[in-house]
Formats: structure tokens, sequence, C-alpha cells
């Protein structure tokens, strides 16, 4: 008798649940098509949620932490270092040992191939790279190599290289310098507090017969990008060229472009040299 | 009308005395904090890495403009990387978080990840043996000699069916809320969910997109899912008609479905796949506005071969079911 007076309450429950299931979602239904294919255009959609906190780093002598942010291009990225480290994250566990405080890598948003160009539309365009910029205190970036080597890496995937490309070097030179300085001011403009450093270009052709006097350009390059940074009192060039010019077979990975791990050791150790 | 409603009643418990529906509960019970274990591992994870959302998203916005600058990697899986790269930035650019992890977004996400495979595996465990099942235990005799014309017989054994693909989907998104909020809490019914994203050759066009409360994108959601059961559900009960082995019919079913997601994957090249069913189940992905499997693919396309599979299907069922002889 049990039994029955359940299976009895058992038909309407389930039909009741059954049915209301199915209204619902024949609802939900009806909806999505809706609004999939006739979307309601003026629609502004709920308040946005959240508003940025602004989350803006103490500078980095008064830090208790060390907060990196790093962009630019494949250098950055740690492109040709086999162990996947570069020199963002080796520099990172130098300055943990050196300045006994913690470090946190908050972003490294370096592009391979990234031009100088590129950059600027990134910092001018991405709130991302914004927000990314104010909530640190340490900022790394590379940037120029691409500029200044495309054609000569280009050449470099087929054709012999020669001397041409140099001089394809000396106009990209003048072009892309207008460039640098606005990334610079602008990153400076979105965080004057933060300490930021450029870590210097080299020539990684150096032990090319033909290409060897691309170091001059390098350092027309560097000489002018210091320049620029040294109007702001934040701002410092990590220099590298003697890292690699009589290191290449030692310090440059097999790419002959980038630099391995060795390479990337060394600009590290100069970032924490610069800093403690 | 007339003997219906007492032959779904019928039908309907029948379906419930087979205890199908418990195992479908249990695997649920079992599988959903299995993957609300790892949802909050991941959670932790990035909570370790990163100070807020909105460096996660950039850092995963670079790591794809990495993968996209790479001349090896394919063209097709290039380009659903340049549309996911358009909605996260479109996402940082309102400041709304994607993915907070919360109930809601929890059953979300489960809900657009089981409409092609989990889902419609549960469904087949309740569809294929409506019929089958009756001849391998001798009751379609019993069945077919009451005073009842056989299509009423297979329209409310369909009409039954209807209703646990219902409950199926509910109880699925309810388990989901309930479980993963004991963990993640059950908050972001408000949250905004951007959906109207259009894909075209190359880019993803964002002119149509528009925020809707993640309540909303759940139901909306819920019913792609319940439509593509739905015409699951359909084929299987055809199915169950024509063969007359139940595990027979279910291994069928279970192997098209399988092969549909096989096919997403791998056949873009082949664009006639994009008439199969199994290959339209993903709707929910229209929604969310991931790139279809297959190009020239879109929700009203896709909802049409759908319904035309569901169409014949339903037209073969009946017409055998009330043609064919009953032997032993």
């Amino acid at each position: 008798m049990v039994a029955m007076s359940r299976s009895r309450l058992l038909w309407p429950l389930l039909a009741g649940l059954t049915a209301a299931s199915t209204v619902c979602l024949l609802l939900g239904f009806g909806w999505a098509v809706k609004d999939m294919l006739y979307p309601a255009m003026a629609e502004v959609g709920p308040e946005l949620a959240t508003k940025p906190e602004t989350d803006e780093a103490l500078p980095l002598e008064e830090a208790t932490e060390i907060r990196i942010v790093a962009f630019g291009d494949s250098l950055t990225k740690g492109t040709g270092d086999t162990t996947g480290e570069g020199y963002v994250k080796l520099a990172a566990a130098g300055l943990r040992d050196k300045l006994g405080k913690p470090v946190r890598i908050i972003n490294n948003l370096a592009i391979n191939g990234m031009l100088t160009r590129e950059l600027s539309e990134k910092l001018e365009l991405g709130s991302g790279y914004r927000q990314a910029i104010k909530g640190a205190n340490l900022i790394l970036f590379t940037i120029g190599g691409n500029d200044l080597f495309q054609s000569a890496r280009a050449a470099n995937q087929g054709r012999p290289l020669s001397a041409l490309q140099i001089a394809g070097m000396a106009s990209a030179l003048t072009e892309t310098m207008d460039g640098f300085g606005k990334v610079v001011q602008t990153i400076g403009s979105i965080n004057p507090d933060a300490t930021i450093l450029y870590i210097g270009l080299y020539n990684p052709f150096y032990d090319v017969e033909q290409l060897r006097s691309g170091s001059l350009e390098v350092q027309q390059w560097n000489t002018n990008a210091y320049a620029i940074l040294h109007k702001y009192p934040k701002m410092m060039m990590v220099p590298t060229f003697d890292l690699f010019e009589w290191q290449i077979g030692k310090r440059l990975s097999e790419d002959h472009f980038h630099p391995n791990h060795e390479g990337y050791k060394r600009i590290a150790e100069r970032i924490v040299s610069a800093l403690e | 009308m007339h003997k219906l409603l007492p032959l779904i009643q019928n039908e309907t418990l029948k379906i419930w005395k087979k205890r199908r529906f418990y195992v479908i509960i249990a695997i649920l019970l079992a599988l959903i904090p299995i993957f609300t274990y790892a949802e909050l591992k991941v959670a932790q994870n990035n909570a370790d890495k990163f100070t807020d959302w909105r460096s996660q998203v950039l850092q995963r916005m670079t790591d794809i403009e990495n993968t996209l600058s790479s001349d090896r990697i394919p063209e097709e899986w290039k380009r659903s990387r340049r549309v996911l790269l358009g909605q996260l930035q479109y996402y940082l650019d309102h400041d709304v978080d994607p993915s907070a992890p919360n109930a809601v977004t929890f059953t979300r996400g489960f809900l657009s990840n089981s409409v092609t495979l989990f889902i419609p595996l549960l469904i087949l465990a309740l569809g294929s043996d409506l019929i089958s099942g009756e001849r391998t235990s001798g009751t379609i005799k019993l069945l077919l000699t009451r005073p009842v014309r056989r299509w009423k017989v297979l329209l409310s054994k369909l009409c039954a069916l209807v209703l646990y693909v219902s409950l199926t989907v509910v109880v699925t998104a309810l388990l989901c809320y309930g479980i993963s909020g004991l963990v993640f809490g059950y908050e972001g019914w408000g949250l905004p969910i951007f959906t109207g994203f259009r894909m075209t050759r190359d880019t993803i066009d964002s002119s149509q997109a528009h925020a809707v409360p993640q309540w909303q994108y759940m139901l909306m959601m819920a019913g792609l899912v319940w439509y593509s059961a739905l015409v699951v559900a359909v084929l299987a009960l055809m199915v169950s008609v024509l063969i007359r082995s139940t595990a027979a019919s279910m291994l069928t079913m279970m192997a098209t479905v399988i092969a549909g997601t096989i096919l997403s994957n791998m056949s873009s090249s082949w664009t006639s796949a994009k008439y199969l069913f199994a290959v339209n189940l993903n709707l929910t992905g229209y929604l969310d506005g991931s790139p279809p499997p297959i190009d020239g693919m879109s929700l009203s396309f896709s909802l049409v071969v759908l319904a035309i599979w569901g169409i014949v299907g339903l037209i073969v069922a009946f017409g055998v079911f009330t043609k064919q002889d009953i032997l032993n």
C-alpha cells in the first residue's frame, strides 16, 4: 500500500518537474535564437561590474615586493634560451637573491619579431599594457633589434649576407629612433615612479666579415637611445654589445641572432648589478 | 488526445522504474566534483601567478600572439586563435573578467563542453532501449496487443523521452551549480557575458557583440543544449526502432556521436561534412563566438540541419514502427 501511494505521488512530481524544465528550456532556446538572429542593437547591456582598481606600485626602493613587467621583442621573450628562462626570469631570480625581497614577474608581454612601431601601437591602444605598466615598479624592455636587423635577417634565411643590408640598417635607424622616443615617453607618462631598464642592442653578425661594420650602426642606435632615456632620471640603459661581440660562438644560440642561456645569464647579471 | 496522457504517464514511469536516471545522477555526482577540483586548481594556480585577472588575460593574449607569429602553425588553428584574441581584447577593453571563478561560470563552462558528447551520451543511455528493450524482454507483444494504435504507443514514448531530455539538462545544470558553488560560491548571476561575435573569413566582427547577464546567457545556452539533445534523442528512438538489439542500437548511436566530434575537429576541408547531424551538435559555440568547425556553418544553418535530421528520424521511426511485423 505504501509503494502504491508513493508511485501515485511520483507521477505528478515527475510530470511537474519535467514539464517545468521543458518550458524553461524552450524559453531559453527561443531567447537564444532571437538574440543570435536578431540581436538587440541598441542594448547597452548590464552595468559593467568591476572598475579597474588602480593598483599602483610603490617605487622600487620603498616597495616590499618587486613587481616586474617586461615587454618588447624576442630578446625579452627569451627566444634562443633552450631552458626557456630568458633574462627576465634570470634577473628576477638574481634580484631575489641580492635584495632579499620577494620578486614577482607580473607579465612578460614580449612578442617575437616585434617592431618599434608595433610596440608603440600596443602602448597607445591596448588598455591592457597601461594597466600592467601601472602595476609594476620595475620595467624591463627590449626593442629596435628587429627594426635594425630586419633586412639582414631576411637575407640570412636564404640569400648570403652582404654589405648592402648594412646600408638598409642605417636608414632604418633614423626612422625608428622617433618611434623609440615615443615609446619611452609613453612608458614614462604611464608610470613615472617605476624603475625602467632598456636592454641595449648588440651586433650578432660581428663575426661575419661584411657585416662587422653593422656594429657601428648598433652603437649609433645605443647612443641615441641613451640620449633619449637620459632625460628620465628613473630610466637606464643596460649595455650588452661587449658581452657578445667577441663571444658570438659561446653566447649566441644556433640561429646566430638570439642569445643562448649563457648569453641571457650575462644580461641578467648586468640588470642585477644596475639595481643592487 | 484520447488516452494519450495515461500512455505518457505509463511510459514516463517505466523509464523511471528502469533506474537509468539514477545512474545518470550518480555519474554526474561522481564527475562534477572532479571537474570542480580541476577548476579549483586552475584558479589557485592563476591566483599564485597573477596579481589580477587583467594581467592573466593580457598574458594569455601575448602567448596567443606569439603562436600566431610562428610559420609552423596551421592556418585554421591561427584563425580560431585570432578570433579568441579579438574576444579577449573586447573583454579587456570593457573591463570584464571572462572567466571569474564562480558557480555560474563553472556551470556555463561545463554545459558548453558537454553539449557535443557528454549530454548526448546521457540521452542515449535513456533513449536507446525504448523500443529495442521491449523487444529484448518480449514485452513489446503485450504493448502492441492492447487496443491502442501503434503510433500512439510510439508518440507516448517520444513524449516521455522529451520530458527526460529536459530533466537531464536541467538536473545537469543544477548539480553543477550546487556542487561547484560549495567551492566557488554561488554568485555570478549578474556577471556580463558578451555574445553576438561574428566570424568573417579572418577576423572577428564585434560590432554586434553585446553583453547579457550571465543568468540569461545560461538560460539561452541550456536552451541550445536542449535542442541538440532533443535531436539526439529522436535519432536514438529511430535507431531503437530499426535495430532489434539494445546493445547494438546504443553502440550505433554512440559511434555516430563520437564520430561527429572527431569529424568536427578534423574535417574542415571536407565541407559537405557540415550536413551530418553530429557535426552540428555544438550549438553553444555560436553563442560564445568560437569559430564553427567548417566554413559556412552558422546558428541558423545548424538549427535547420538538426531539424531536418530530427524530422526525417521521426518519419522513419513512425513509418517503420507502424508497419513492421513483430516476430520473436
